[in-house]
């Protein structure tokens, strides 16, 4: 799986609009995370299957290893939670539970965030700031920031390949400088890609009046669809609860 | 001729200082003209682009006298994104100038910069894709493509916008000869759809036949003009007395067969003896070759056409590829990769990033076994840098960085130094200094240059040493 922003086009299987992405960790942060709606037992059980979620989308985004490793992370932890927690006391509950609590809180989030960021393209990720009105004083920054990481990330691993020639490493003769050894060739070469990027940027018109057009094709499909049924049924049956309708 | 764009009498500083300067230029070039502007480093040639694409004064900052039209518009009263529609630039770098992951968006990015309608900007991506011929690179994701292939993408977004006049700045840089042979086709369509072109290259055997004009520059004035035919007519020293790189070199060594070959005397008996030099990208071998001896202390020329797995062998042989199983043997000693990381250096196309220290003295010695000054300021001296030994690495030219990152291995004790491509984006007399170094240092120890410039190899390799295919017995037939 690639890294920030710079999805595989080429290969990276089901396809889902950003849109869709961004409400799923949102369900995910409410629920998951924030916990909501937990005293309805039919919410509890719909937050472990939107959590299960982020996984299934892993699978179709063709990471197999990241989804079958986290898959059965989660199973486990969650099993544990349900089966073996409640018997514990004292301080192997404190310790257990906690462990517990983080795995199923924080996993289906970082998951989600992951998929998102990795098979997101940075014309997909500007289309649909467009259409949620945001404006383009925000986007055209963002976008090119986007396209900054991958670069800046390629600079850092020559220069962890010119370290190790010098045997500049952890443990080494110039571990107290490691930090600064890096950074001082990182920031002479983004600021020079920087300003050529952005004259680049400049020649081509980026930043005109104008409003710009976009042709990424981005759209609510039958796979948008059926992402987003189990998270807007949490969000019924979260209601549903507080209303009293189901206990 | 209708006149595409008129500099008149122009001087420019940058306020950064840096080299390019302009004094008092004038140039006139008529529409559908290709002009060639040649010269050596910092004669100003690149500084006349920016003038054409409005980058001067509207992003690089200086004092600018005198003025500038393009198609009759006053560069220094238009907007630079204004004048993104009329002139299209074309950059050295295929890095540096993308905005996009996937190619598809990629050339459509200045047309929806423009805020065409969405059909229309279909229609020209198509067209483009078309004229260019590089329909098969069409939604593919950039950071899979060659350099060559960027440079087509980058060449392509600047067509898709119909520009009346294009600028290229040095743009075969990072290109290897076949893709140089596919950025002439591309110059040559677009002269024959009528499109104003100027360029400006160190390298200028391929642009043989394309140019009607061909200015000279000297400390930013055009000193000598002549007719492209006139031009291409000139023989290797009346180019290299003026300070440019030849026309073309007397071996087309990439035609040559495969495997080591020597080109120079050299006397030299050790041997260095590879074993085992196999690996694979998953399912795709990039690399097969079980037994290789390279003569010690000599400057050998890698070679081969991209994707021949050059950088896999250099990077084997350094000890950097991970997972690399094999062994090199020097001097009766066998080294495995992890110790072959100790006896090996690799000074890299962007040798910014292998500067780490404060000075030039203390990057020296900071790969040193001991701390000995003596030994460190020797070095310096016998690669003509001791004068800047207080100065910080990275205010230095690229020639001087070469030397500093040559000194730091010099002074680690390296026995292999690995070379890539040292010679890209320089002038004629830049190469010719970094030719006599690269002889210097190979007496020594032994030095491998992955490179295509073959005026560079003329001038001081011993050997060649042609991979094609992650092999050297390949059938070249």
């Amino acid at each position: 799986m690639a890294g920030l922003f710079t999805a595989d086009i080429e290969n990276r299987g089901l396809v889902l609009d950003p849109r869709t992405k961004l409400f799923i960790m949102i369900t995910l942060v409410v629920f998951a995370l924030g916990g909501a709606g937990s005293d309805t037992a039919a919410v509890r059980w719909g937050t472990v299957a939107v959590s299960a979620l982020p996984i299934v989308l892993l699978l179709t985004a063709r990471s197999y290893k990241t989804a079958a490793v986290s898959g059965c992370l989660y199973a486990l932890v969650k099993a544990a939670e349900l089966c073996l927690v409640p018997h514990m006391t004292g301080a192997a509950l404190s310790v257990c539970g906690m462990c517990c609590m983080i795995v199923i809180r924080l996993m289906p989030g970082l998951l989600m965030g992951t998929y998102m960021l990795s098979t997101t393209t940075v014309s997909e990720f500007i289309a649909a700031m467009h259409r949620m009105h945001v404006p383009q004083q925000i986007t055209i920054p963002l976008s090119v920031m986007f396209r900054f990481f991958p670069t800046v990330l390629e600079g850092f691993a020559s220069i962890n390949t010119a370290m190790r020639m010098r045997d500049i490493r952890l443990g080494g003769k110039h571990a107290g400088k490691l930090i600064e050894y890096r950074l001082v060739p990182l920031m002479v070469c983004s600021v020079n890609i920087g300003s050529e990027l952005s004259a680049a940027a400049l020649t081509r018109g980026l930043g005109t009046g104008v409003r710009r057009t976009n042709i990424c094709r981005i759209g609510l499909h039958w796979q948008d669809l059926s992402a987003l049924a189990l998270p807007v049924g949490l969000y019924g049956a979260w209601i549903l609860g507080m209303i009293g309708v189901i206990g | 001729m209708k006149e595409a764009a008129r500099i008149q009498d122009v001087t420019f500083r940058y306020a950064s200082g840096d080299a390019g300067a302009l004094d008092g230029l004038d140039l006139t070039i008529g529409q559908g003209e290709c002009v060639l502007l040649c010269g050596g480093s910092g004669c100003g040639k690149t500084t006349v682009t920016r003038l054409l694409n409005g980058l001067i004064p509207h992003y690089y900052e200086g004092d600018l006298t005198g003025t500038v039209t393009v198609f009759g518009k006053s560069v220094r009263e238009t907007a630079i994104e204004a004048l993104a529609g009329t002139v299209g630039s074309v950059f050295q770098d295929p890095r540096s100038q993308f905005f996009c992951v996937d190619t598809t968006s990629e050339i459509a990015f200045g047309c929806e910069n423009m805020g065409l309608p969405e059909q229309e900007i279909l229609r020209r991506v198509d067209r483009t894709t078309e004229d260019m011929h590089i329909r098969p690179l069409l939604g593919r994701s950039i950071f899979d493509l060659s350099g060559g292939e960027k440079q087509k993408i980058a060449c392509a977004g600047v067509a898709a916008m119909l520009p009346e006049l294009i600028v290229l700045d040095e743009p075969t840089s990072n290109l290897d000869l076949d893709a140089i042979g596919e950025l002439r086709e591309i110059i040559r369509n677009w002269r024959a759809q009528g499109k104003t072109i100027v360029i400006t290259e160190h390298r200028l055997g391929w642009l043989e036949g394309l140019c009607d004009r061909v200015l000279y520059m000297e400390d930013g004035r055009i000193t000598r003009s002549f007719t492209g035919e006139r031009f291409f007519s000139f023989d290797t020293e009346q180019l290299n007395e003026m300070g440019l790189r030849a026309l073309r070199t007397a071996h087309p060594y990439l035609t040559s067969r495969t495997g080591l070959t020597q080109i120079k005397p050299f006397d030299g008996q050790e041997v260095l003896t590879l074993e085992g030099f196999r690996y694979a990208y998953g399912k795709h071998t990039a690399l097969a070759i079980d037994r290789l001896t390279l003569p010690q202390g000599a400057v050998i020329a890698v070679i081969g056409h991209n994707g021949a797995g050059k950088s896999t062998f250099t990077r084997c042989l350094c000890g950097l590829q991970k997972g690399f199983k094999g062994k090199v043997t020097i001097g009766g000693r066998t080294y495995r990769p992890r110790e072959m990381l100790r006896q090996s250096y690799m000074v890299m196309q962007d040798v910014d990033h292998q500067l780490f220290a404060e000075t030039v003295l203390e990057e020296t010695m900071l790969g040193a076994e001991e701390t000995d000054l003596a030994a460190a300021m020797e070095i310096l001296e016998t690669l003509q840098i001791a004068a800047c030994k207080d100065r910080h690495p990275m205010s230095l030219s690229g020639g001087q960085k070469q030397r500093v990152a040559i000194a730091s291995a010099l002074m680690a004790g390296k026995r292999l130094l690995v070379f890539d491509e040292p010679t890209s984006g320089l002038d004629f007399r830049s190469m010719e200094q970094t030719a006599q170094l690269l002889r210097s240092v190979g007496r020594e120890l032994t030095v491998l240059i992955v490179t295509h410039d073959m005026e560079l190899i003329d001038r001081c390799c011993t050997h060649l040493l042609h991979i094609e295919g992650g092999t050297v017995t390949h059938d070249l037939s």
